[in-house]
């Protein structure tokens, strides 16, 4: 008897409990935060650094949003883009069919955005990328927005007129073909020859390549033919750049050039390398990034990020931390609609400055505050040095 | 095409020629001795390149030590995915289909197991540490100590693996494996033991080359998927089951990466970035005009099934 009893009470309990949880559950509003990135690829360490950096973004804007009451909350929903256009139009799609999410972090470069441009615009989803710079997709009017890193439009010219200061009557360009590099490669001649530059020979490497010898062989021979005034631009992906730079530190012409590089180039690995440290360093390589100030939010997403992963947070993950915030702010502005979103974010954007730069978006709804740092390898190949600053906006070019 | 950009392409296609050949044996020996054209072979590449990797970040940068761990981890790799894998497949008499879809969930597991511990790790887009240096300079010819390198080792693997073959008892069964399973079964010829062993050499085969591979490009757990189809062009172009075929296609194909490419691009203006279309298109022109590929045409040395 007793024993039934017992049964009775836990049964109502657990059925009282249960709708007690329910009934939480029904007053909760979840938005679907979808997010698109590479985590696997030789990007694979970007992606899954840049979620982790969305993670804490939605965790911190959860926790605010707990503390003042709101019944809304951020859920969010990822796909692997493989760092393909294709995986990326998969990706938004499985996130879009399985969440219904409306806005989408992500994808990483520009030809995975451009790949789910398609879908995203039929669908009325809204990508708000926080890396990709490619012109190729600077459209007006559409569903995508760049709202942290500048186009390559501001790059290009930095790197033109270091070029034509550096004194180099010719440039060999190599860069991958895809969107970004393609972009970049149009870019720069066009600049690089409209401020005075002479010729501009490029080579194009297949984006999955990782042996790149007769790439070097190619602007080797190249360079010797267009003398001594020559100079050598490389807009590769980590993973290439090494692969290049590898068979390039033996190569007499290109060891004797000086050399400009993509942001890509600048990674950590690149310099753990003596050979490859001392090769950079001694092609007085320079590269244009956007440029590294804090704000007084850096140290704290920092401090916040080693608390939650226990690790530093990778480059660009704040881009990723900002983006997921922009996106969050605006749907809790629009309300969970891709439509109103798209409306809105423009905005919001606007009015948001997180932990790199303040974001401000041009008619095609990329950043348009483009300033960067000139940075130089050291002599002894060290590291990186600021060795000066390009304001995109004035198109000047500032040296320490 | 300048004549100091002719010599440099050719030196490349040595170079890289002869690290496509050492992939590309293991994959000819395996669909001699298996009858299993595996494409977790990249993996086994991958495997023995992060064993490389691995031993030359740990401070050891003796390349025979390094060779060794890559070489070691290789062929365990192989094995275990015989043992855990193939073994229990061919026991159920799967078709060969099925073995070639295992072969590439096989691939899949391994590559990113690697990717985990590439993540965990941060070894993603590393050099194996052996410094390069000039050790021969000419003219335009320009020889690396990594040239230095990986040539001898890959010419005196091949010839090893010739020796093995055609001098010793256990060649000798291999071959026979090669020719008829069920014959050499029937004549006492210990089969799995056989099997065993050739996975050890495959795999540590291409644990080699990917030490190799991962000296001339960047470590990353992608590199010996990227480079496999150049590989599997090589061992098509050697008709999958000639040795001396195989080496044939894998400088083949490296011409015509490196020079063909490279003459194509400075003549006719094609880009460079078609360049891993030569493979895909030596794989389709074999397979329509010459689907035995060079066997016919070499008929000595190292053909598996004689």
């Amino acid at each position: 008897m007793i024993k039934n009893c017992l049964m009775v009470v836990l049964i109502v309990m657990l059925t009282i409990m249960s709708v007690a949880g329910l009934s939480a559950q029904d007053d909760m509003e979840i938005y679907a935060l979808g997010v698109a990135l590479p985590f696997t690829g030789s990007f694979g360490t970007f992606g899954q650094d840049f979620e982790r950096g969305i993670d804490l973004a939605v965790a911190q804007m959860n926790a605010e949003l707990e503390a003042a009451g709101s019944s809304i909350r951020f859920e969010t929903a990822s796909a692997d883009t493989e760092q393909t256009p294709e995986g990326a139009a998969r990706a938004l799609q499985t996130i879009v069919q399985t969440t219904g999410a409306q806005v989408v972090v992500g994808p990483l470069t520009t030809a995975e955005v451009l790949g789910a441009k398609q879908f995203a615009d039929e669908n009325g989803v809204v990508i708000v990328a926080m890396a990709s710079s490619g012109p190729a997709a600077s459209i007006p009017g559409d569903n995508i927005f760049r709202v942290i890193y500048p186009p390559d439009t501001f790059s290009s010219k930095a790197f033109a007129t270091i070029a034509l200061e550096r004194g180099h009557e010719n440039i060999v360009v190599l860069h991958v073909d895809d969107a970004f590099g393609n972009g970049m490669n149009e870019q720069f001649i066009a600049n690089y020859q409209a401020r005075g530059g002479g010729e501009v020979a490029s080579f194009a490497y297949a984006p999955q390549s990782m042996e790149l010898s007769a790439e070097a062989a190619a602007v080797s021979a190249t360079l010797a033919g267009f003398g001594d005034n020559a100079g050598f631009f490389c807009v590769c992906f980590p993973g290439a750049a090494e692969a290049f730079v590898q068979v390039a530190q033996i190569d007499p012409i290109l060891t004797s050039v000086q050399w400009m590089g993509n942001e890509a180039m600048t990674t950590d690995e690149m310099l753990e390398d003596p050979g490859h440290a001392q090769t950079l360093a001694n092609a007085s390589f320079v590269t244009v990034g956007q440029s590294a100030e804090s704000t007084p939010l850096t140290p704290i997403f920092i401090n916040d990020f080693v608390a939650m992963f226990d690790k530093e947070p990778g480059i660009f993950t704040n881009y990723a931390f900002d983006a997921a915030n922009i996106a969050m702010l605006t749907m809790l502005a629009a309300g969970n609609d891709g439509a109103a979103v798209k409306s809105m974010l423009p905005f919001i954007s606007n009015h948001y400055i997180g932990t790199a730069v303040q974001a401000f978006l041009d008619e095609n709804g990329d950043q348009a505050i483009a300033s960067y740092g000139i940075y130089q390898v050291r002599e002894d190949g060290s590291g990186f040095e600021e060795i000066g600053a390009y304001d995109g906006n004035t198109d000047t070019i500032t040296y320490k | 095409m300048p004549p100091a950009l002719l010599t440099t392409s050719l030196v490349n296609t040595i170079q890289i020629g002869s690290l496509y050949a050492l992939m590309a044996l293991g994959i000819t020996l395996t669909f001699s001795v298996m009858k299993l054209p595996n494409f977790a072979h990249a993996e086994y590449v991958t495997a023995g390149a992060y064993a490389a990797l691995i031993v030359s970040l740990s401070g050891s940068l003796n390349p025979i030590v390094i060779l060794a761990a890559a070489f070691i981890v290789g062929a365990l790799t192989a094995l275990v995915s015989q043992l855990a894998v193939f073994k229990p497949l061919e026991g159920r008499q799967v078709s060969f289909y099925t073995l070639i879809l295992s072969s590439f969930a096989i691939g899949l597991i391994i590559r990113y197991i690697l990717f985990t511990m590439a993540d965990y790790f941060n070894l993603f887009d590393l050099r194996i540490q052996i410094p390069l240096q000039i050790v021969y300079r000419q003219g335009s010819l320009i020889l690396s100590n990594l040239f230095a390198l990986v040539v001898p080792t890959s010419i005196l693997l091949v010839i090893a693996l010739t020796l093995l073959l055609n001098r010793t008892a256990l060649g000798r069964e291999m071959r026979a494996l090669a020719n008829n399973a069920n014959l050499a079964r029937v004549i006492g010829i210990p089969v799995e033991r056989v099997k065993n062993v050739t996975w050890l050499l495959v795999g540590g085969l291409a644990g080699v080359a990917g030490a190799l591979w991962g000296m001339q490009t960047a470590v990353n757990p992608l590199m010996g998927w990227v480079a496999i189809i150049s590989v599997f062009a090589a061992a098509i172009l050697g008709g999958l089951s000639s040795f001396s075929g195989t080496i044939l296609g894998a400088y083949v194909v490296a011409f015509s990466e490196n020079t063909i490419m490279l003459f194509l691009n400075f003549n006719f203006g094609v880009d460079l970035a078609y360049k891993p279309a030569i493979p895909f298109i030596i794989i389709i022109a074999v397979l329509l005009i010459r689907p035995q590929g060079f066997t016919q045409l070499i008929k000595r040395g190292g053909d598996l099934q004689r």
